[in-house]
C-alpha cells in the first residue's frame, strides 16, 4: 500500500482548485481514512444487528432489517452531504466527531437502557438511524474532498477499493477477534474511538485545519477520555444489567441485595431468572414441583409441620396446600424482595394460586443454615429446594454439615426431600447429593424425571430408614405429572445415570463445586 | 439451569465479580470521576486515590510498659504485698498453657501476671461490628494424632467433636477451614494452592515435584534412635546425626546443594520461612525449613494433614479455651519487672500500668513464660541461669494489618479463598477472617488480615524503624500492597487497623535448635525458677507453645 501511496501521479493535486499545496501524502492519508471509517461503519452495523438478534430474538428478521434500515440511512446521509459546504475538511472532522461517538456509545447505550425504555425498538432503529445517516454522509464528503486530487475514474476506483477492503477486514475480525475477546460494548467503543483518531489525525496533517484545531482537539480529547473511562469500566456497566442473557422479553427486573431476578415472557409462557440462571418456565414447572413435593408427602400421610427451604417461588408450597391435613407451612427464603414479589404480583399469584399468603404459611426471610442451626421446632418434612451448587457459598447448603443440622430439626419419622441438579447432566453432582445425605446418617432414596426446560432433573429423598413407600398415602387430586405409576418410573435409573462413586461435600472440601465445575463446564463454555 | 450462560460468556468475557450494590455506591462515583478528569485506559491505576475515606488506627503490645523494664526505676514502689505459690510472668498461650495444666494437677494457688490488656500474646485478636479478626497466629494444622494432650484440650473446646470406628479424630466442620483454601496470583491469574504450578518450565516443574517427593520420604523417615526425624513438638523428633546436622547449614544453602534452583520453587520456599519463622530461607536453618514440611502428619477422619483448623478469632479462640479452663486469677496489663531470689521462694515486684500500681508478690516458685530476652533481663541480678544474650535470638518485627473492605475487585482465576497471596509479593499475603461464616455470601463488607514480616532489614534496625512509622506512613504502604492483589480495591476499603510486633516470633536460624545452647537455657534454676515458651523451642508455633507450657508445668509438679 505504501508504494501506491507513494506515486507521484497520485499525490499531486490535478488543479489548484483545493486548499494550498498540501503534503503529497495527504490525499493517500485520506484513502487510508476511507478504510478506516468502512470498517467502523460495517462494525456498527454488525453491532446492531447482533445485538437486535440478543435482545428482540428472531436473528433472521432482525438482521434483514437493522441491515435494511442502515443502508436505507446510509441513502439519506449521502443525499442529505449534498447540503454541506464550505469548508468540507471541517465538516468532515466534525462528522468523524459525531460518528465516534454515536457509534461508540451504541452498543453501551442500547445495552443499558433496554431494561428502562417503554419501547426499545423504537430506540434501536433511531439509534441505527443516526449513525446510518453520519456513516452515510463521510463517503460522498470525503470523495468531494479528493475530487480535484484525482481524476474522476481513479477518484471512484479508489475510494470503493478503500470502502469495500475495510468491509471485507470488519466482517472478519468481528466474529473471530473482536466478539470472544473484547465484547460487543469494547469493541463499539474500540471502533468510537478509531473514528475519532481519523479526527485527530486529519486535523493534525492538514494545514488549513489551524484556525479551529485547538478547540477541535479539546473535543476530540475530551471524547476520547468518555470512551476510555466506558472501555475501563465495561466490565463494571455489564455486572449489573443482566439483559442481554434472556431471549424474551423482560416484563420484570430487580437487583436486590442478594440476587437479580428477572421475569421474561414470550406468547407461551413465563420464565423466572435469578443471577441470570431459569428458575422455572410456566409451562413445564408443575413437573418440577409435583416431582419435589409429592413423592415425600405420599410417604408420610400423617404429616402436619412442613419446612420448605428456599423456594421463594411459592411454587413447592402451592402443591403442599394440597394436603388439607397440614397444619403449619414454613418457608425460610433469603430474600425478601423474591418472596414479595410472589405474594403480590397479580401474574404470580396466578400461577402459585395466592400459596404464600396462606393463612397456614409463614414466611420467614433468613439464611437458611444460620436459621436452622438455630431453629428449635420439628418437621415431619423438610422440602430444600435451593439453587444449583454453581459457588462455594451456596456449596455450604449441600454440606454434610448442612444436612446433619438439619436431620436434627426433623420429627420422629420425618423426612426430606433435596432438590439434587441433573443425574444426566451432572452426574457426579446428583451422586455426590446423595452419598452426602448417607454421610450425615441417612437414608436415601434418589429419584428423577424429565422437566423439558430443565432436562431430566433428579431429587434425593432421605429419611432415618429405608422404609419409604410411595404407595403409603393417596396422592392428591388432579395432579399432571405425578402419579402412583409414575413415581415408580422416576425410582429407576438407566445405566447413563446410574450411581457413580463420589466424595462426600464437606465444607472443607466442598467436592459438589468441584464435580458441579466439571459436570456443567462443557455446557457453558 | 445455565441455560443462558455461554451467551453472557460471548458478550462479556472477564466479567468482573464486584458486588452490584458496591459497584453502584463506588464504582459510580469513580467513573463519574474517571470521565471528568481524563482518559484512563486498561491498566493504569488510578493516580494517587485518596485514602481519606479509611478510618483505622494504629495498635500493638504495651511495648512503652515493656520497655520500663529497661528503666525500673521510673516505677513507683509497691504498695501492697501479695502471696501465691506460683507466679506465672506472661499470659501467652505458654503461660495459659502452663496455668491450665497445674490446676488440672491440682496445684491451684497461681497467680498470672500479663503485661498487655488481653491474654493470648500472638494469638491475639480483635473485632468490629463486620468481624471477629486475628492480630497473630490464626490457624493449627490438624495434629499428628500422638500429640494426645494437644487432641485433649481440642476435645475440650469443641473442635474435635468425637472418634471414629477407625481411631481418628473427627473435627468440627465449622472449624476446619472451609473450602477454597489457598490461591496464588500469578501475572494477574488466581491459581489454586499456593505452590506456584502455572507457566513452570518442564525442568521447575520436575525440581517442584522432586521436593514434594523428598518431604514425602521425610515425613515417614525414622531415626536410628527409633524417633520421627521431624516431629511436632520437635523436642520428639529424633536425634540421630543424618537429620540433625542439617540444623548447621541454611536451608538457602542446602537447596542450593541439593540442585533446587527452580526461581518459582525457591519463592515459595522461601515465603514459607517467611510466613512460619519471619526470616527468609538464607536465615533458617535446612532442618528448621523441612520441618516445616515434614512434620505434618495430622490424620482426621474428615480431613487430611494439609488440612488446617481456623476460626475467624484465629488462635484466639484456642488462647480464649486455655485461659477459661483454670479459674485462677490473672491480672492483665501488668508488668514484672523485679525478680530476686529470697528464703522462702521467688519475690517479683509487678506494676499495673492501668492502676499506676506497684505490688510486691511473694511465691514459691515463678514460672517466666516470656520471650528470653525479658526473662534475661528480668534474672539481671540472679546467677545460675543459662540464658543466651538477646543477640542470640533472631525476632523479625512484623505488621498485621486488618482490613475492613466492602467487595474486593476480582481478577481471573480461582475465586477468594481463606489465604490469598501473590507471587512475588513483599507481605505474606491476605486471609479472608469471614472464611468458615456459613452463612450465603451477599457481596456485604468483610474483614481481610494482610501479614508483613518485616525482614528488608536486620531485626533491630527493621524493629527501630517499625516503631518509628506512624499510622498515616503505614497506611499508604498497606493501601498499595493490597492494590497489587486487587487493582482498584482503595474505594472499597472502609478500615484499615494496623497492629505492629516489635518481637513477632523467634526465627530457627542454624545452630539454635540442636546446639546445646537451647537445652541448657529452659533449666530450671534451683526449682524455683522455670521457663516456658516458644523462644526456647526455637519455632513459634500454637503447638510448640502448648508443649511448652505443658513440659514447664510438669518440671514444676516433679519438683514440688
Amino acid at each position: 500500500m505504501a508504494e501506491l501511496l507513494d506515486e507521484p501521479a497520485l499525490g499531486a493535486p490535478v488543479t489548484d482548485a483545493g486548499a494550498p499545496a498540501a503534503d503529497a501524502r495527504l490525499p493517500g492519508l485520506l484513502l487510508v481514512a476511507v478504510a478506516v471509517i468502512a470498517t467502523c461503519g460495517l462494525i456498527y452495523e454488525l453491532i446492531a444487528g447482533t445485538l437486535a438478534s440478543y435482545l428482540l430474538g428472531d436473528s433472521v428478521t432482525q438482521f434483514s432489517t437493522i441491515i435494511g434500515a442502515y443502508l436505507f440511512a446510509m441513502g439519506i446521509g449521502s443525499w442529505l452531504s449534498k447540503f454541506l459546504d464550505g469548508p468540507l475538511l471541517k465538516w468532515f472532522i466534525r462528522l468523524e466527531i459525531l460518528v465516534g461517538i454515536v457509534g461508540g456509545c451504541m452498543a453501551p447505550l442500547l445495552f443499558l437502557l433496554f431494561e428502562y425504555v417503554t419501547s426499545f425498538r423504537l430506540l434501536l432503529y433511531a439509534l441505527v438511524g443516526l449513525t446510518g445517516v453520519l456513516v452515510g454522509l463521510e463517503i460522498p464528503l470525503l470523495m468531494r474532498i479528493l475530487e480535484h486530487r484525482f481524476p474522476f475514474k481513479d477518484l471512484v476506483a479508489r475510494v470503493f477499493t478503500f470502502d469495500y477492503v475495510g468491509a471485507l477486514l470488519a466482517s472478519l475480525i468481528f466474529p473471530l477477534v473482536l466478539v470472544p475477546h473484547l465484547g460487543l460494548i469494547r469493541t463499539s467503543l474500540l471502533f468510537g474511538a478509531l473514528n475519532l483518531v481519523v479526527a485527530s489525525v486529519v486535523l493534525a496533517r492538514f494545514a488549513e485545519t489551524r484556525p479551529y484545531r485547538r478547540r477541535f482537539a479539546g473535543g476530540i480529547g475530551a471524547a476520547l477520555a468518555g470512551l476510555g473511562a466506558l472501555f475501563y469500566f465495561a466490565n463494571d456497566l455489564l455486572a449489573h444489567t443482566e439483559t442481554l442473557a434472556f431471549q424474551d422479553q423482560v416484563i420484570y427486573s430487580k437487583s436486590t441485595p442478594y440476587q437479580r431476578i428477572v421475569l421474561t415472557r414470550n406468547p407461551r409462557e413465563l420464565r423466572l431468572f435469578l443471577n441470570g440462571n431459569l428458575q422455572f418456565s410456566s409451562l413445564d414447572e408443575y413437573r418440577y414441583h409435583e416431582a419435589l413435593v409429592h413423592p415425600l408427602m405420599q410417604a408420610l400421610p400423617s404429616a402436619r409441620r412442613v419446612l420448605v427451604l428456599g423456594g421463594g417461588d411459592g411454587l413447592a408450597v402451592r402443591e403442599l396446600l394440597k394436603y388439607k391435613q397440614l397444619t403449619s407451612i414454613r418457608l425460610v427464603d433469603l430474600d425478601p424482595g423474591m418472596t414479595q414479589l410472589f405474594r403480590h404480583s397479580p401474574l404470580l399469584l396466578a400461577l402459585n394460586k395466592g400459596a404464600l399468603n396462606d393463612p397456614k404459611v409463614q414466611v420467614i426471610s433468613a439464611d437458611a443454615y444460620q436459621w436452622v442451626r438455630a431453629d428449635t421446632a420439628r418437621y415431619d418434612a423438610v422440602i430444600v429446594d435451593f439453587p444449583d451448587p454453581s459457588n462455594y457459598s451456596i456449596g455450604k447448603l449441600y454440606s454434610a454439615a448442612f444436612y446433619t443440622a438439619l436431620t436434627k430439626r426433623l420429627a420422629p419419622g420425618g423426612r426430606l426431600v433435596v432438590q439434587s441438579t441433573s443425574p444426566y447432566l451432572a452426574r457426579q453432582s446428583f451422586w455426590c447429593v446423595a452419598h452426602t445425605l448417607q454421610a450425615a446418617g441417612l437414608h436415601v432414596v434418589p429419584y428423577h424425571l424429565y422437566v423439558p426446560s430443565f432436562g431430566e432433573w433428579g431429587y434425593v429423598l432421605a429419611g432415618p430408614d429405608a422404609q419409604w413407600r410411595g404407595d403409603a398415602g393417596p396422592l392428591p387430586a388432579g395432579l399432571r405429572y405425578v402419579t402412583a405409576g409414575t413415581i415408580h418410573d422416576m425410582l429407576r435409573f438407566p445405566p447413563d445415570m446410574a450411581e457413580v462413586p463420589t466424595e462426600v461435600n464437606q465444607l472443607n472440601n466442598q467436592a459438589l463445586v468441584r464435580y458441579f465445575e466439571e459436570d456443567w463446564g462443557p455446557y457453558v463454555h | 439451569m445455565p441455560l443462558s450462560k455461554p451467551w453472557r460468556k460471548l458478550l462479556f468475557p472477564a466479567l468482573m465479580d464486584v458486588s452490584r450494590r458496591s459497584f453502584l455506591v463506588r464504582g459510580g462515583a469513580t467513573l463519574a470521576g474517571a470521565a471528568l478528569v481524563g482518559p484512563l485506559l486498561p491498566g493504569c491505576a488510578p493516580a494517587a486515590a485518596s485514602l481519606a475515606h479509611i478510618q483505622g488506627q494504629l495498635l500493638g503490645p504495651n511495648a512503652a510498659a515493656g520497655h520500663l523494664l529497661r528503666d525500673p526505676g521510673k516505677i513507683p514502689a509497691p504498695t501492697r504485698t501479695v502471696d501465691t505459690d506460683v507466679l506465672i510472668v506472661g499470659g501467652g498461650v505458654a503461660g495459659l498453657s502452663a496455668r491450665r495444666w497445674l490446676h488440672r494437677h491440682g496445684l491451684t494457688d497461681t497467680l498470672l501476671v500479663e503485661l498487655d490488656g488481653q491474654a493470648g500474646g500472638n494469638a491475639s485478636a480483635g473485632h468490629n461490628p463486620t468481624s471477629a479478626y486475628p492480630w497473630g497466629a490464626h490457624y493449627l494444622p490438624v495434629p499428628d494424632v500422638r500429640n494426645r494432650e494437644l487432641l485433649d484440650f481440642l476435645q475440650e473446646t469443641g473442635s474435635l467433636t468425637g472418634y471414629a470406628p477407625s481411631g481418628l479424630p473427627i473435627y468440627s466442620d465449622y472449624h476446619l477451614c472451609a473450602a477454597p483454601d489457598e490461591r496464588l496470583s500469578i501475572s494477574g491469574h488466581w491459581q489454586d494452592g499456593l505452590v506456584p504450578a502455572v507457566g513452570l518450565s518442564a525442568e521447575e516443574q520436575a525440581q517442584t515435584a522432586r521436593f514434594f517427593q523428598l518431604i514425602e520420604r521425610l515425613k515417614t523417615a525414622v531415626g536410628r534412635d527409633g524417633r520421627d526425624a521431624f516431629r511436632i513438638p520437635l523436642d520428639a523428633s529424633s536425634a540421630d546425626e543424618t537429620y540433625r546436622r542439617l540444623d548447621r547449614i541454611s536451608f538457602a544453602d542446602y537447596l542450593s546443594q541439593e540442585g533446587y534452583s527452580a526461581a518459582p520453587l525457591r519463592w515459595y520456599l522461601d515465603y514459607a520461612c517467611r510466613d512460619d519463622y519471619g526470616a527468609p530461607a538464607a536465615q533458617v536453618s535446612a532442618w528448621a525449613g523441612l520441618h516445616y514440611f515434614a512434620c505434618r502428619k495430622g490424620r482426621a477422619h474428615n480431613a487430611t494433614g494439609g488440612d488446617v483448623l481456623t476460626w475467624p478469632e484465629g488462635n484466639h479462640f484456642l488462647a480464649g479455651h486455655l485461659r477459661r479452663q483454670a479459674p485462677t486469677p490473672l491480672q492483665t496489663n501488668t508488668l514484672a519487672y523485679d525478680l530476686r531470689e529470697t528464703a522462702a521462694g521467688v519475690e517479683v515486684l509487678t506494676y499495673d500500668t492501668a492502676a499506676r500500681q506497684s505490688t510486691r508478690v511473694r511465691a514459691r516458685r515463678v514460672l517466666l513464660a516470656t520471650p528470653a530476652h525479658v526473662a534475661r533481663r528480668l534474672l539481671a541480678a540472679v546467677p545460675g541461669h543459662a540464658l543466651p544474650p538477646a543477640a542470640a535470638f533472631h525476632h523479625a518485627p512484623w505488621l498485621v494489618a486488618n482490613l475492613t473492605v466492602s467487595g474486593l475487585p476480582q481478577g481471573p482465576g480461582r475465586p477468594l479463598s481463606w489465604d490469598n497471596v501473590r507471587y512475588g509479593s513483599a507481605s505474606l499475603g491476605y486471609i479472608n477472617a469471614n472464611q468458615q461464616d456459613i452463612s450465603q455470601d451477599t457481596g456485604g463488607p468483610r474483614v481481610v488480615t494482610l501479614y508483613w514480616p518485616l525482614t528488608d532489614e536486620a531485626p533491630d534496625l527493621a524493629r527501630r524503624h517499625a516503631y518509628q512509622t506512624s499510622y498515616a506512613q503505614w497506611l499508604p504502604r498497606v493501601v498499595a500492597e493490597l492494590e497489587t492483589y486487587h487493582p482498584g480495591v482503595t474505594p472499597y476499603l472502609q478500615r484499615a487497623d494496623l497492629w505492629v510486633w516489635g518481637h513477632g516470633m523467634v526465627a530457627p536460624t542454624p545452630g539454635l535448635l540442636w546446639g546445646p545452647g537451647r537445652a541448657a537455657a529452659q533449666q530450671p534454676v534451683r526449682g524455683r525458677i522455670f521457663f516456658a515458651h516458644t523462644d526456647f523451642s526455637g519455632i513459634s508455633i500454637f503447638e510448640e507453645a502448648f508443649y511448652q507450657g505443658i513440659r514447664a508445668a510438669r518440671e514444676m509438679l516433679g519438683a514440688a
